[in-house]
């Protein structure tokens, strides 16, 4: 027995883990987080706590049951639970956090083989399935919290009370903005959207903070620029060429990018490790695909949005693309004549 | 225009440890044991006997074929025994085990003066030189070569993390390593040289700069790993790409590491032939680090013992930390490619010795990769047991620098998958 280490070069690497990159995801999402509690009270947190100890226990259940080395140290499934929790609607039951979790753990995450081997984004999988088991639930938004609602003490009453709580506050139900989006652009307020005072699901409301996060995961390369980029580029281009149909170019860009879930999806769910492309070229055609598929579902389909939806088929489509873009190695040379 | 390649990684260099060191000769211990395969190739054949009295310089391993090379004795004494043992790169060579009398009495080669181009060439193959940033591929089979060249590259760029031999060699022999470099010049008939060295080394580049012509450019490189690597700085400086699978000379170009350049010099000029180099020991597990110039032959324990190798040692590695290899025991002994000799603790190697974890994905590896290949896939590959699969991939273009294992989250070890790919594709003959 040696009294030294042996192992294969290389003998060192960078600080960089799969619990930091998780780590990193999860202070991007603090201010979005921060904001649900703002705009929707302390139940927002009580329903993003839930979901994120729903999803880390199935993994760990899971584990236990299949007998295999525990995971959930890298705090995957922490972020797979608060992301889904971000694109609830702030009305819905508590159950319904821990259920989609579980889901996504258990039938998109761990049956696939875990971390890296799920070919569908977890979150988006599982907003999907709660979108369709409860679609009434899960499109009841309510009017974000405001000031003038009254004291301090409404944040604390929507814990207290939970949902009714909630409820009593601020009963009225509202539409997302995207639901007007297409007959008319018109009216909407650009500022309250890109701020966040608008109804929506607990994390997309406000643009900004999301884009705070988004920014923050770029500079530390956590994520490629080109996705987010890409897609909400690609978002707006369309919206402009939907408008200039409509005779009014502008006014379709700006609640197209800031409203309903694009900011969400194109910083923190397009951007999932295992379920996009893995080359530069491969990201910024996956990016191009979310926009077009989501822009489509909006103008034209059956649901106000397309995000989740979009990203859920381009992560189809990911193998695909992979094998489509293999980077040419450095000093690649074209093969002359019979194909080896 | 700075001067670089595209991708690659940017490790803490840790070059302070050593770096301000004068080189300074090794005490050579009382016994070498001197390897016959200290090059790539094949292994040179024992020329001496057990009993025979030997010189410094004098041959005691001949080249067993084109490529290959003769291994001289480090010191004076008697052969005392012809042992098979392992190397630091953990294969078995044939060692020579030689009594030092103490006396380092000289068997040198004949200085020549002004040589043409095949009596360098034939001098450089006399007297076993052979690359000596660490690959030790036979010189004089780099400067033969089989299709016209125009450029001349002196590799300084020192790349790897803590080593600095290289450097020190740039500002202590700056004029000799010029003198080889005209030598070389004549060899391979070309009127181009450059010189390239990381700008992380300001003094050598002045220094080397200072005497540079317009034949011999020196040429300040980005500092980023691996600038060193041959392909890489034949782009960093010429902006030429050796298509894949050719060689330097398919474009024109021959790479020769800064210390070969010296060594070249002193056969030619001095005569003597290659059994001594500047070596490297760093580490914060050892008392003394430093820069030394240590003869073939000297027992990693005596360099050890030498230079105070503390009880934390958790790694020894022969060769930089991101290529070197680990060793098991301090058995081996330097060769004409040991560059250095690291003793690491804990808190610097733990970095690369983190737990596995499944892979994620995150295509860092890629993205990072010099060569521009798929680390993952081909790992995958790998564990799948294609090997037309790791193939199309291009595993074959892999530099095995280290970059992809650098940089994953998940610590796959992706080198030792390169080079399982690169095994399995020659065994199964894809």
């Amino acid at each position: 027995m040696s009294k030294y280490v042996v192992s294969s070069s290389p003998h060192i690497g960078n600080d960089r883990t799969v619990m930091t990159i998780m780590l990193d995801v999860l202070i991007a999402l603090l201010p979005a987080v921060v904001g649900s509690v703002v705009f929707f009270g302390f139940y927002a947190l009580f329903l993003e706590v839930l979901s994120v100890a729903a999803a880390v226990g199935a993994e760990a259940l899971y584990n236990v049951i299949t007998k295999r080395d525990q995971t959930i140290g890298d705090c995957s499934a922490v972020v797979t639970g608060l992301l889904l929790a971000l694109n609830l609607p702030v009305s819905v039951p508590f159950y319904v956090p821990i259920i989609g979790s579980a889901f996504a753990i258990i039938f998109v995450k761990m049956l696939f083989g875990g971390i890296g081997k799920n070919f569908a984004n977890p979150a988006i999988a599982g907003r999907i399935f709660l979108l369709l088991a409860w679609a009434s639930m899960m499109t009841a938004y309510v009017k974000p919290i405001t000031w003038t609602d009254g004291d301090a003490f409404v944040y604390f009453r929507c814990i207290l009370k939970g949902r009714e709580g909630l409820l009593d506050v601020a009963a009225l139900s509202t539409a997302t903005p995207l639901a007007s989006l297409r007959t008319e652009a018109a009216g909407l307020d650009i500022f309250n959207m890109f701020f966040g005072e608008i109804g929506g699901s607990l994390g997309e409301t406000s643009a900004l903070l999301l884009l705070l996060g988004g920014v923050y995961l770029i500079v530390r390369r956590v994520i490629d620029w080109r996705v987010p980029v890409t897609f909400i580029g690609t978002v707006a281009v369309f919206a402009l060429i939907y408008g200039a149909a409509k005779g009014q170019a502008l006014d379709y860009i700006l609640p197209s990018i800031f409203g309903g879930g694009l900011f969400l999806g194109a910083f923190f769910m397009a951007t999932d490790y295992s379920t996009s492309p893995n080359t530069k070229l491969g990201l910024t055609v996956f990016a191009f695909g979310c926009g077009i598929i989501t822009s489509l579902i909006r103008f034209f389909g059956s649901y106000p949005e397309g995000v989740s939806f979009a990203i859920l088929l381009m992560n189809i489509v990911t193998p695909y693309i992979d094998k489509a873009f293999v980077p040419r190695p450095f000093g690649y040379q074209p093969k002359k004549g019979a194909k080896a | 225009m700075r001067f670089t390649f595209r991708r690659g990684i940017h490790p803490a260099d840790n070059k302070n440890i050593a770096k301000d060191v004068p080189l300074m000769d090794f005490p050579t211990p009382q016994t070498v044991s001197i390897p016959l395969s200290q090059h790539i190739g094949a292994p040179a054949a024992a020329v001496v006997a057990v009993g025979d009295e030997v010189k410094v310089g004098t041959m005691i391993g001949k080249a067993a074929s084109f490529v290959s090379a003769n291994v001289f004795s480090s010191v004076s004494g008697k052969v005392t025994d012809i042992v098979t043992c392992r190397t630091a790169i953990g294969a078995k060579a044939t060692h020579i085990v030689i009594e030092n009398d103490g006396a380092y009495e000289e068997d040198f080669l004949e200085p020549l003066l002004s040589p043409d181009a095949a009596e360098i060439k034939s001098r450089v193959a006399e007297a076993g030189i052979v690359g000596m940033g660490g690959a030790t591929f036979p010189t004089h089979v780099k400067l033969s070569p089989k299709t016209p060249v125009d450029v001349l590259i002196i590799n300084a760029a020192e790349c790897e993390p803590y080593i600095t031999c290289d450097y020190r060699l740039s500002l202590e022999k700056t004029s000799e390593i010029f003198k080889g470099v005209e030598y070389m010049m004549t060899a391979l008939g070309v009127e181009n040289a450059y010189i390239g060295i990381e700008e992380n080394k300001p003094d050598a580049i002045a220094k080397l700069s200072a005497l540079a012509t317009d034949r011999i450019r020196v040429i300040p490189l980005v500092t980023k790993y691996p600038q060193g690597a041959e392909k890489q700085l034949i782009y960093a400086i010429t902006g030429r790409v050796v298509p894949e699978g050719a060689l330097p000379s398919d474009v024109g170009a021959v790479v020769d590491n800064v210390h070969t350049a010296f060594a070249i010099y002193e056969a030619v000029e001095l005569g003597k032939p290659s059994f001594m180099r500047a070596m490297t020991v760093s580490g914060k597990a050892c008392t003394r680090p430093g820069n030394y110039w240590v003869r073939n032959g000297v027992g990693y324990k005596d360099i050890a013992a030498y230079c105070g190798e503390t009880d934390d040692a958790k790694k020894v590695i022969s060769g930089g930390p991101m290529m070197g290899f680990a060793q098991t025991d301090l058995a081996p002994s330097t060769g004409k490619g040991t560059s250095s000799l690291l003793f690491l603790t804990e808190e610097e190697v733990s970095s690369g010795d983190k737990p596995i974890s499944a892979c994620i994905n995150c295509a860092s590896c890629a993205s990072h990769c010099p060569m521009r290949l798929m680390p993952m896939f081909i790992e995958r590959a790998v564990e799948a047991e294609d090997a037309a699969l790791a193939k199309k991939y291009h595993a074959l273009s892999c530099l095995e620098c280290g970059c992809c294992a650098y940089v994953c989250p998940a610590r796959r070890p992706l080198v030792t998958a390169m080079r399982r790919a690169k095994k399995l594709i020659k065994e199964k003959g894809v």
